[in-house]
């Protein structure tokens, strides 16, 4: 027995999620505990304070910092608008008295006599925060948001880009080795969540943006073409807030891939259903990954609930993935762990273990580039 | 017997008269003509030139002594080509249009026309003024004019490959590629000073030379003026200009104007720290220095023409501790900017400032062609110093050579060339 | 630290048992506590440790003008082993509402200001501290704590300062970074920095509180730590010395130059986490021109991205690992080339110039790393320290590093340094004995001349004495030759540079220098500095295929 890696992704059909909907800000909470919401309700909504304009004003009208304060016809916490004279110089013996009339509208915070700047305050902007997942609202932390939790069937992808949207799950490959290719997208897939089964292809993300499908959702895809859909190359793995017009994500990883057998079976279960999607990824201490949730239907609520299963354990005949190249993607079973570290073509020293792929091949492989199948 | 002595006598003062009267008549002759005239256009020319050329008369010898020819002496016939055409010349007889020492064979006649067809001839002139018969030319000729002077067929070339270098490198420019400036340190430093002020919570002060704006390094000073006024509006620091001339003052405003509006901070600009003081040299010099010790600014800019308060305002600054960066092409003050600012920008690369702050196709196209031009320059001047110098050296120096180290001397390299 | 040992100090108490194992000798009571001081076989003088809980400290940092306050207070925190996460300057090119939108945005575990000379701007100060103030940054780990910030600024700015702020940020002044623009004073901000960490940002992970009072010297950020060890190391032997450590997400490097030290970190040059965007920055051919082998570009793209998303893989396949070492030669080409544009004399200096300097003013500001002047480099980090061959790992610090003249090449065995950096406060010359003795495993030594050649031209000739080694011979440019030298073992060298080269002494002057053997021995470099390497794959693959042979870096591949 020995651990393995797994990216620890979740393809369940059925679990409690709960998730957190939290404004930047404190704000005002609109949903209740034990309310019902929709994917699309807004739960919370709070007002951003508005940009900041200094407005250096002893520069504008030539005077010491200091002289500013008392110059000033608006005091600290007024509201002004654009055109509303804020301050008037002494002038000489009451004459010539220039005037300085704001050109931004908002509230005046400071006015500062060490650098004769004034600091305007523009109009709140809303922040408004959507429920995201349909469900019920089991808490509401005040001034900040809500956590909506349901019945769901979750799968996390590997990568995605592009942020949180929703539509039905809409199934446009067969099996989860096919190739999603450009014929395969149609227009009926508008607002849909489009599912296909392994490497999507340039020319298909296209074809599912022009259609104004909401996301597209494979085993993998060439990073040459992520690098043109993006329009640049993706250096730094934070992503989510891409604007391509939909949200991708991959389930497995880049190049030729099918998508796990498992997941695909899971979404052909619940083509038609609400899906929420959201491709957020980052790889980093704190890893995002990016998700699909799909809230079940009071009838799928009354079937079993699905075993936990218990994970990281290597051993013979378990079905791994290989997940580095020669043999990137390739699935198979253990059937032969040695414990001696073995010497690798690259010439360095590691732990390794035998693979019997679905071809009849067996191959050796460091235990570090393997992850665990759960089926 | 008396009688016959007398006669002897008679008889020899006739026969010294008669000698004496013959060498008296050989003395008088005329030397001998010249010969052989021919006449041909002068090359390179509007068309006014005819080159008249002869042998030297047989008594025109190079070591005769006492000369016997002095001069050559030339007459010109004119013949109207079209007879209804008479007016402009009225020259139907030979009449003298110049004259040349002796041992010259060779008369260039400038004031001929093309309406005109030419006769010559040419006369050896002796001591006293007598002339040999006249040799004269047999066919008439009519000048005429060419199009191009091809003595000066270098100052093409030279014109080809420095605009070409300049149209070529404006083209490199401007597809992208970066030509390679070489650092001027002065100029880098701009930014370093306004930094120092800034953190020091100083003004800047920027002198722009005692000149008028119709001088060019007054001009150039204002173009490093919009930069530093660029980089102070940026770092939200002061700027002081005092001027010596009040249309200096006058552009100084436009400019730093402009400046803080394309560092887009228009509310931050002063108009009143730009100011004329007084046209006096020393006066003004007194009023600035004065100002450095009060307000002691952190960056001081000499950037344009100054005279003898260079080092005056440079070791005023040093004292109160600022960083100077100075700019003038006045050689005789560069020295006292070099040694008491902190960084100087010499001659050409104070000019080259603004192609090289603004990165402007254009300018910096210029500059990397003039760069061509002036490489070209100092390959000919090297080049014609060895020459000159192996041609003195040589005691027999081959005539294509010694002519070639004239050319260069009298085209290239003098007067109607680099050096006017 | 991840559930469900969310106390460090079940982490600590684990790992110092399994010391005790194996020294055979009783460190922890039956409480779970560790015996200090010793009492005759049971116990340990001394407890020390170092953190990156949490990803590290994480500052933003903010100063007047970018390349002096601002620069000197990036430099503080970065010598304090914090990462830096944005620097907020008056000219940083940025209106004041996209400097305060950005401090929003950003989640700081701390925050310095620095800006004017004692005596200099307030305006310019205060302004920062008008920007910082409003925006009320928020704390990353909860709101509990109220955010530090730390003034170390001009002075006089000061009861300005402390007005400007309210009572949502806690406030502290330590003396000006920059008294006046001539001089750095780093130290009190730098002590500053590492108090705060404790109290405000380890406080709140859990256990650490139990940590702190167990041990005998400051927690200490691991960066932090690698830096001063670093640094009494270059100045106990008078060397000047660059290390690095190349990781999933960062590459480190320090540098010791003339008794100055600089740290850098280049947050998104990384070998697994970063791949990719090592990738984007060099760019994909200037990585394949390290490569000899023939490889599909969409491919390499997919497997790059591959290692990204699941980075704890490790090449199995000699094409994979000849990749994965070309990445790491860019990598650290580039974290050096950052760490050389940081580290620089101090700008805004006065000059005294002579006639003289006519035609050859230099502007300040100019990087004080000199690779001729380097005597040391160390590499640690996993593709570095776990080359299946020591000689790769020199190779790979020579192409990237291109250090000039002669260089000792070592490696950090076990990333011991940053606990050397905390001993070294504690008991600083058993740090340097357990630092020269098991923590730097040598390589050897690379001797390269400076200047550039025609192929094929001598470069330089070498004559080599030791009494296991007797060597003449010459090398010519583009040549790289390796020969043995066992660790332990000093020879002397003389290198006699050809015209045009320079080995430390000038342009074709001799050296002679007693250089010490390593795993590797000596490398014998005469490719030039600085080495060019064409991107064009028929120029490159030769060259490179022959540099390979000569040091014999990957013997299954030919």
């Amino acid at each position: 027995m020995a651990h393995a890696y797994t990216p620890g992704l979740k393809v369940t059909n059925r679990v409690r999620h709960r998730t957190r909907r939290l404004l930047p800000l404190p704000g005002e909470v609109l949903a209740e505990i034990g309310s019902h919401v929709q994917a699309q309700d807004v739960v919370a909504q709070a007002f951003m304070p508005g940009d900041v304009s200094p407005i250096n004003l002893s520069n504008a009208l030539s005077l010491p910092p200091g002289d500013i304060p008392d110059i000033m016809t608006r005091k600290e916490g007024d509201v002004i608008e654009v055109g509303d004279v804020i301050a008037v110089t002494r002038g000489i013996f009451g004459f010539f008295k220039t005037d300085y009339k704001a050109k931004v509208a908002g509230k005046i915070e400071t006015i500062s006599k060490v650098t004769g700047q004034v600091i305007v305050r523009g109009e709140p902007m809303p922040v408004q925060v959507k429920a995201y997942l349909s469900g019920e609202v089991v808490e509401v932390l005040p001034q900040e948001g809500v956590a909506i939790e349901n019945e769901v069937s979750l799968i996390q992808g590997i990568f995605g880009i592009g942020g949180e949207t929703c539509g039905p799950i809409r199934m446009a490959c067969e099996s989860h080795n096919d190739k999603l290719t450009l014929e395969k997208i149609t227009s009926e897939m508008k607002g849909a969540v489009v599912i296909g089964g392994a490497r999507m292809t340039g020319e298909a993300v296209q074809r599912a943006i022009e259609v104004g499908a909401v996301a597209v959702v494979s085993g993998g895809m060439d990073d040459q073409d992520l690098r043109q859909i993006l329009g640049y190359d993706l250096g730094v793995a934070i992503t989510g807030s891409e604007k391509i017009g939909l949200t991708l994500i991959i389930t497995e990883g880049f190049g030729d891939i099918s998508m796990a057998a498992k997941t695909f079976e899971l979404f052909k279960t619940r083509e038609g259903d609400e899906a929420s999607v959201n491709g957020s990824t980052q790889i980093r201490a704190g890893v995002m990954r990016p998700e699909i949730i799909i809230p079940l239907s009071e009838s799928e609520l009354a079937s079993e609930t699905e075993s936990v299963h218990s994970s990281g354990m290597l051993d013979v005949g378990t079905t791994v993935r290989i997940i580095r190249d020669p043999w990137f993607g390739l699935i198979g079973s253990v059937t032969g762990l040695p414990t001696d570290p073995t010497t690798l073509g690259s010439g360095s020293k590691a732990r390794v273990l035998d693979v019997k792929m679905e071809s009849g091949e067996t191959v050796t492989v460091p235990r570090a580039n393997v992850e665990l199948i759960e089926e | 017997m008396q009688g016959s002595i007398r006669i002897r006598m008679m008889m020899l003062m006739a026969a010294f008269v008669v000698v004496c009267g013959w060498s008296a008549i050989s003395n008088a002759a005329p030397p001998a003509p010249p010969s052989g005239i021919t006449v041909k256009d002068a090359p390179n020319d509007a068309g006014t030139g005819l080159i008249v050329e002869w042998q030297l008369s047989p008594d025109d010898r190079k070591d005769a002594d006492p000369r016997v020819v002095v001069r050559y002496e030339i007459d010109r016939l004119a013949r109207p080509l079209k007879p209804e055409n008479e007016t402009p010349i009225k020259e139907s007889k030979f009449a003298k249009v110049g004259e040349v020492n002796f041992q010259l064979a060779k008369y260039l006649d400038q004031n001929a026309n093309r309406q005109h067809e030419y006769l010559y001839r040419v006369r050896a002139v002796s001591v006293d003024g007598e002339s040999s018969t006249a040799v004269e030319s047999t066919v008439a000729v009519q000048p005429e004019l060419q199009y191009f002077d091809m003595r000066r067929a270098w100052y093409l070339v030279l014109l080809v490959v420095v605009g070409g270098a300049v149209v070529y490198f404006i083209q490199v420019v401007k597809s992208g590629k970066d030509l390679k400036i070489r650092k001027i340190a002065g100029l880098e430093a701009v930014e370093e000073a306004v930094g120092r002020a800034t953190e020091m919570g100083r003004s800047c002060l920027f002198i722009p030379g005692i000149l008028d704006i119709n001088d060019i390094q007054t001009v150039a000073g204002i173009t490093v003026m919009s930069r530093v006024a660029g980089l102070v509006a940026e770092y939200n620091a002061s700027l002081e200009i005092p001027t010596c001339r009040s249309l200096v003052m006058t552009t100084s405003r436009e400019t730093v104007a402009a400046a803080y509006l394309s560092a887009g901070r228009p509310d931050a600009y002063r108009e009143d720290d730009i100011y004329y003081l007084t046209d006096e040299q020393f006066g003004y010099v007194a009023a600035v220095t004065g100002n450095m010790v009060r307000k002691k600014p952190a960056a001081c800019f000499y950037m344009g023409a100054f005279f003898a308060e260079s080092l005056l305002l440079a070791e005023t600054g040093n004292a109160i501790g600022a960083i100077q960066v100075a700019g003038t092409a006045m050689p005789s003050q560069l020295p006292f900017f070099v040694a008491a600012c902190d960084y100087t920008l010499i001659g050409e690369e104070f000019f080259a400032a603004s192609a090289y702050l603004s990165h402007e196709p254009h300018q910096l196209g210029s500059l990397k062609g003039q760069d061509i031009g002036k490489f070209i320059g100092g390959i000919l001047i090297i080049a014609g110093c060895l020459l000159a110098t192996v041609v003195a050296v040589m005691t027999d120096p081959p005539s294509g050579l010694e002519s070639l180290v004239t050319f260069i001397r009298e085209n290239i390299l003098g007067e109607k060339g680099f050096m006017p | 630290m991840e559930e469900p040992a969310a106390d460090v100090t079940v982490g600590v108490t684990n790992a110092v048992t399994e010391i005790a194992e194996l020294s055979g000798r009783k460190l922890v009571d039956d409480n779970g506590q560790i015996i200090r001081p010793a009492q005759g076989d049971v116990g340990c003088d001394a407890y020390i440790s170092t953190s990156s809980a949490g990803g590290g400290l994480q500052m933003m940092v903010a100063g007047v003008v970018r390349e002096m306050t601002a620069a000197s207070a990036k430099r503080a925190a970065l010598g304090a082993g914090a990462i830096v996460m944005d620097v907020i300057a008056s000219n940083d090119r940025r209106l004041p509402h996209e400097q305060i939108q950005r401090i929003r945005e950003l989640r700081p575990d701390m925050i310095l200001i620095s800006g004017g000379t004692d005596g200099g701007t307030t305006s310019h100060v205060v302004q920062l501290a008008e920007l910082i103030a409003p925006a009320k940054p928020q704390p990353r780990f909860g709101s509990e704590y109220r955010m530090p910030v730390i003034y170390a600024g001009n002075k006089e700015a000061v009861p300005i300062v402390e007005e400007t702020f309210d009572k949502s940020v806690e406030l502290s002044v330590v003396p000006n970074l920059r008294p006046v623009l001539e001089r750095e004073n780093l130290g009190p901000a730098r002590d500053k920095i590492h108090d705060l960490f404790l109290e405000h940002v380890m406080a709140h992970a859990p256990g650490y509180d139990k940590l702190i009072s167990w041990t005998d010297s400051p927690i200490m950020p691991t960066p932090g730590a690698v830096g001063d060890i670093l640094r009494t190391i270059a100045e106990g032997q008078g060397i000047n010395a660059v290390g690095v450590d190349i990781g999933g997400a960062t590459t480190d490097v320090f540098s010791v130059f003339d008794g100055v030290f600089n740290r850098t970190v280049s947050a998104n040059l990384g070998m697994s986490y970063s791949i990719s965007n090592v990738c984007s920055e060099a760019g994909m051919p200037s990585i394949l021109r390290w490569v000899h082998l023939e490889m599909d570009e969409r491919e390499l793209r997919n497997r790059v991205k591959n290692k990204m998303i699941r980075p704890t893989t490790i090449p199995q396949t000699l094409e994979a690992l000849v990749f994965e070492q070309a990445v790491s030669r860019e990598a650290l080409r580039l974290a050096y080339q950052q760490h050389k544009e940081f580290a620089t004399t101090l700008k805004g200096v006065q000059q005294q110039r002579t006639v003289g300097d006519t035609f050859s003013q230099n502007t300040s500001g100019q990087t004080i790393v000199d690779n001729m002047k380097l005597d040391l480099l160390v590499a640690s980090g996993g593709v570095l320290s776990h080359a299946p061959r020591m000689v790769q790992t020199a190779a790979m610090l020579v192409d990237a590093f291109q250090p000039e003249g002669i260089t000792t090449l070592a490696k950090d065995s076990i990333f011991m340094m940053p606990h050397l950096g905390v001993l070294a406060q504690v008991h600083s010359k058993a740090a340097l004995e357990v630092f020269e003795r098991d923590c730097l495993i040598y390589l050897g030594t690379c001797v390269a001349p400076k200047g550039q050649g025609q192929r094929g031209k001598p470069c330089f000739s070498y004559s080599i004495r030791s009494h296991a080694l007797n060597e003449l011979g010459e090398i010519s440019c583009g040549e790289l030759k390796q020969l043995p030298l066992a660790d332990g073992e000093k020879a002397e060298i003389t290198v006699e540079p050809a015209r045009g080269f320079d080995c430390g002494a000038g342009k074709g002057k001799p050296v002679r220098k007693e250089i010490r053997g390593g795993t590797v021995g000596i490398i014998l470099d005469g490719r030039g500095r600085e080495l060019e390497l064409s991107t064009k794959r028929e120029q490159s693959v030769p060259a490179v295929t022959q540099w390979n042979q000569a040091l014999d870096l990957y013997p299954e591949s030919s």
